[in-house]
């Protein structure tokens, strides 16, 4: 306002001319009076605001400056924020997924599933299943139950092919009570819930099925389809369409079907010694599911002449994550690995935030002249605080933001490795998100907000600042942490993958190389003798047999044997799997005595063989020829003796087995030549196609089967992987901005010590010798953590490797060479500086 | 006539403004209406006609040199944009048109 200042005075010296200097200056006044208008004046409030708005102008820019001059602590600290973040988050991505199976039900507070403890001599089997006649019975004894549901359980699932206008399409069905659709969650798209699977005739089919067969949804309802299986054969009308299962129910099906046909293919299951069904209870509301587990408990005891059977309920949704059982104790399950990676994520988050609140602090201590100059000029503490935990919110602002557009960039791998579907949806997230950034932003910022602050400008400006020991101690402590943990990972990846490694390549005691499994679906009536004639002769087969049940599974047990006499009720169950002719031969199990179940003996039911753990459990001391009594005035002869084998996966051990004889079995086991598997496999799908016309040939490699059976190990071994080496960069990020950081701080003492004669060497060594102790601190304290998590880990296998020491030293001394590299660069820099560089300032 | 905003004391120190030319700054616009309209003006109303003018796009200024008289502060010497003048010429326009169309009464 230059000019009008100007004019005044002009205006003032034409006045003083005029009249006297009383008058002018009075004359003055008045003008200046009248020019307070809104035109020439901002508000007087307005100001006041626009010095604050100012202030956070400033704070911003310095703040910007900061991260400019600053790039490399700028960027470490992005980096590592973020990179944590983001890992947390695709974890508790997942684990929210795991956590929602099977809770789509809208009634899921007050579904059960009734499971059953069944009592052997030496242990008790858990069973998903009961009889069939249970969830009637349950619903008519019990008033606090409003609904049972019973379904056919996972042995009894009708499969097969529908086919409709002569096209046939396969199918994953399931037999289920008329109230099925009515307790549980699956919405129907046409159709009534009361009304859907009333008779035996009809059938509900899944809504993209319909669209397969019939084109719509519409033209679906009403029409006439053909279903054959191994338990059904009959026309059925579609009366209703449902919407497919969400993917996170554990229970995929695309028809359904009433639960009284496999009653009629099979009697047993309307009995109450059968154990067809899955029964599910819908209870009252506020009923008390404690006390009705303690009534149902004895339920079978009445209904069955033995006391074996105690049931029990559990909420539907709690068997995908607790759904292992050790002596009908319940012992875990998929939420072992839930909370594992629930602790890996914290870890990882953890370390992420250390780092961010240690480079922050050290950064923020470059900043006490700044503190110092802005005190002397008149900025309060609450100016200088709110700026401090400005500054490093605004960064982990922007760390979140990175976050999340990484998650998103690696959401698709994430899935692959995952074999899930996740979504990421930011509005779910984003408040938790928040708190914890903002929280960590708060925490980094505080020391210098507070601490720093409180200094006395005086004292700072002059270099006389308080003493900083205890800060460099928090500091390193920190470091101690995350390194800790970083070895802690370590230790479990090599734990990990050394048992992997050891799984897949143990010797089994079977080959699986060149070796084909297939089942053959459809009717039960089927003589497998031309089938496997025809295979037999093909060039590249090597040898071919058929069994009852998948080798790898290993589930066909039976008990009620005795093999002493007098002692007529042992009632061990034994590992039994039914094996045609040429199952030995052709899965190069070895015999130790006797001879294998052969066509020119005429080997058939009466014959049985054993396994040298079975030989040993009986104490038989000549085992060939022995009659086992399998049931009273029902003798076995044995005829060879297997040696031992690993039935199923490494988590079970080898146990007593008998092997039983069935000709009859479906499932197919072929050798092939090596060499011409491709070819082979070819012609082994035309003979198929020839006797088994309405299905499809899926066959699969042995080696590859057994390979699934350790996927879940797989994915927590790819996963821990990458999230080892996730911990292990920001850890590395975290030292490197330290070290630089130490280094810069302590230039002048270097340069001091150069003059006076030090060598490089000796430099080096002073720089490194504070982290290398740190770091080692770090493995005498990971050490024994890492060794009960490993330990912990490997008694979920029955086999496991032993942890060895060299697992440690190697975690301990990588975790030395990482750090040395990391802090290597930076040391050596500080080492070669001319002297005169950092001694010149002052 | 519809955006410009102009007011009566606001077009007389515009035109004023053009009058001057040169020698358009503050105080000698005050004393040249002064002198024209017979009446005392204060630093105040002169100057605030000038912002707002200046902020509806009528005026433009630059500083000028400063004189011992004004205690060695700097004029701000305006001058009209060519908008300003047509919006002058406009209201001219529409008072000569007012004019012709009045009837004889007042003179006559």
């Amino acid at each position: 306002m230059e000019e009008i200042e100007g004019d005044m005075e002009e205006v003032f010296a034409e006045n003083l001319a005029e009249y006297s200097v009383k008058k002018s200056r009075r004359l003055y006044n008045r003008e200046v009076l009248k020019l307070l208008r809104p035109a020439l004046v901002r508000g007087l409030g307005g100001n006041h605001q626009l010095n604050y708005l100012g202030m956070l102008q400033h704070n911003l820019l310095i703040t910007l400056r900061g991260f400019k001059r600053h790039k490399a602590t700028f960027l470490i600290n992005l980096i590592g924020l973020s990179t944590g973040l983001a890992a947390a988050l695709l974890i508790f991505l997942w684990v929210n997924d795991e956590r929602s199976v099977d809770t789509f039900n809208e009634k899921n507070d007050r579904l059960y599933w009734v499971f059953t403890n069944f009592t052997l001599p030496e242990s008790v089997l858990t069973w998903d299943y009961t009889s069939g006649k249970l969830a009637q019975a349950i619903k008519e004894e019990f008033p606090e139950v409003e609904d049972a549901v019973r379904v056919g359980n996972h042995f009894f699932r009708p499969q097969g092919t529908i086919s409709h206008s002569e096209k046939n399409f396969e199918v994953n069905g399931l037999f289920a009570s008329p109230n099925f659709f009515q307790v549980m969650t699956y919405p129907l798209i046409s159709g009534t819930t009361e009304r859907i699977i009333q008779d035996k005739n009809s059938v509900a089919i899944s809504e993209s099925l319909a669209i397969t067969v019939f084109g719509t949804v519409e033209n679906a309802v009403g029409n006439t389809i053909d279903w054959e299986s191994s338990l059904l054969n009959q026309p059925f009308v579609v009366s209703g369409v449902f919407k497919d299962p969400p993917k996170n129910a554990t229970e995929q099906f695309n028809i359904v079907v009433n639960y009284q046909a496999l009653i009629d293919a099979e009697e047993w299951a309307e009995d109450w010694k059968g154990g067809y069904a899955r029964t599910y209870l819908l209870l009252k509301e506020g009923a008390d599911a404690e006390q009705l587990n303690q009534k149902i408990a004895r339920l079978m005891y009445g209904k069955t002449d033995n006391n074996k059977q105690a049931l029990f309920i559990k909420p539907y949704a709690k068997n995908y994550l607790y759904g292992a059982y050790e002596n009908g104790i319940q012992v875990g399950g998929r939420i072992e690995n839930v909370r594992l990676f629930t602790v890996i994520a914290i870890f990882i988050l953890l370390i992420a935030c250390i780092n961010f609140m240690n480079l922050s602090t050290a950064q923020a201590s470059k900043k006490m002249k700044e503190v110092g100059v802005k005190k002397a000029i008149g900025a309060n503490r609450r100016d200088l605080v709110f700026q401090f935990l400005g500054e490093s919110i605004l960064l982990s602002l922007l760390a979140l933001l990175v976050a999340i557009g990484l998650v998103v960039l690696l959401l698709p791998q994430f899935n692959e490795i995952t074999s899930k579907q996740l979504e990421f949806n930011l509005s779910d997230f984003i408040l938790p998100l928040l708190a914890i950034v903002m929280s960590t932003g708060i925490l980094a910022g505080s020391y210098p907000a507070f601490y720093l602050s409180g200094f006395k400008p005086v004292a700072v400006l002059k270099g006389k600042v308080a003493n900083l020991r205890g800060e460099e101690w928090i500091r390193k402590g920190l470091v101690v942490v995350q390194f800790t943990l970083s070895i802690i990972f370590i230790i479990g990846v090599i734990t990990i993958n050394k048992q992997i490694e050891y799984t897949y390549s143990k010797p089994l005691g079977y080959d699986r190389e060149n070796i084909i499994t297939f089942t053959r679906k459809g009717p039960e009536s089927f003589d497998p003798t031309p089938f496997l004639t025809e295979l037999r002769v093909l060039p590249g087969v090597t040898s071919v047999g058929n069994m009852s049940g998948d080798f790898l599974w290993g589930n066909d047990n039976s008990s009620g044997y005795s093999w002493e006499e007098g002692d007529v009720d042992d009632n061990h169950l034994f590992k039994s799997p039914r094996i045609g002719y040429n199952i030995v031969e052709t899965l190069g199990l070895k015999l130790v005595a006797g001879r294998s179940f052969s066509k020119e003996m005429n080997d058939d039911e009466s014959k049985i063989m054993l396994n040298e753990t079975a030989v040993k459990f009986m104490g038989l001391k000549d085992p060939i020829g022995f009659q086992l009594e399998a049931s009273p005035d029902d003798f076995k002869e044995v005829i060879g003796v297997i040696s031992d084998f690993q039935y199923g996966s490494l988590h079970q051990e080898i146990e007593p087995m008998l092997f039983r004889f069935r000709s009859s079995g479906d499932d197919f086991i072929v050798r092939l030549q090596p060499g011409t598997e491709v070819n082979t496999l070819e012609k082994i799908k035309t003979i198929y196609a020839k006797f088994n016309p309405k299905y499809d040939f899926e066959p699969s490699f042995l080696e590859d089967d057994y390979r699934a059976l350790y996927s879940t190990e797989d994915k927590v071994a790819q996963l821990s992987n990458y999230m080892a080496g996730i911990a292990i960069l920001i850890s590395c990020l975290g030292l490197f901005g330290l070290v630089t950081f130490t280094a810069e701080r302590r230039s002048k003492e270097i340069g001091i010590r150069k003059i006076l004669g030090a060598s490089q060497v000796v430099v080096v060594k002073l720089l490194t010798a504070t982290f290398t102790k740190t770091v080692l601190i770090s493995i005498v304290l990971a050490i024994p953590i890492g060794y009960y998590f490993s330990n912990e880990w490997l008694h979920n296998f029955a086999y496991s490797i032993e942890l060895k020491w060299w697992f440690f030293a190697l975690a301990g001394i990588s975790a030395l060479l990482i750090a040395w590299l990391t802090v290597g660069f930076q040391t050596l820099k500080s080492a070669k500086v001319n002297p005169v560089d950092c001694l010149k300032n002052e | 006539m519809k955006k410009t905003k102009l007011g009566e004391f606001e077009e007389l120190v515009l035109m004023t403004v053009v009058v001057l030319q040169a020698e358009a700054y503050g105080v000698e616009i005050k004393r040249e209406l002064e002198d024209r309209l017979k009446e005392k003006l204060s630093v105040g109303s002169i100057q605030s006609a000038l912002k707002r003018m200046e902020e509806k796009g009528f005026l433009t200024s630059e500083f000028g040199e400063a004189t011992q008289k004004r205690g060695g502060k700097r004029k701000r010497i305006y001058s009209a944009t060519p908008y300003a003048h047509r919006v002058l010429e406009e209201m001219k326009d529409i008072r000569t048109q007012l004019w012709s169309a009045m009837p004889n009464i007042a003179t006559s």
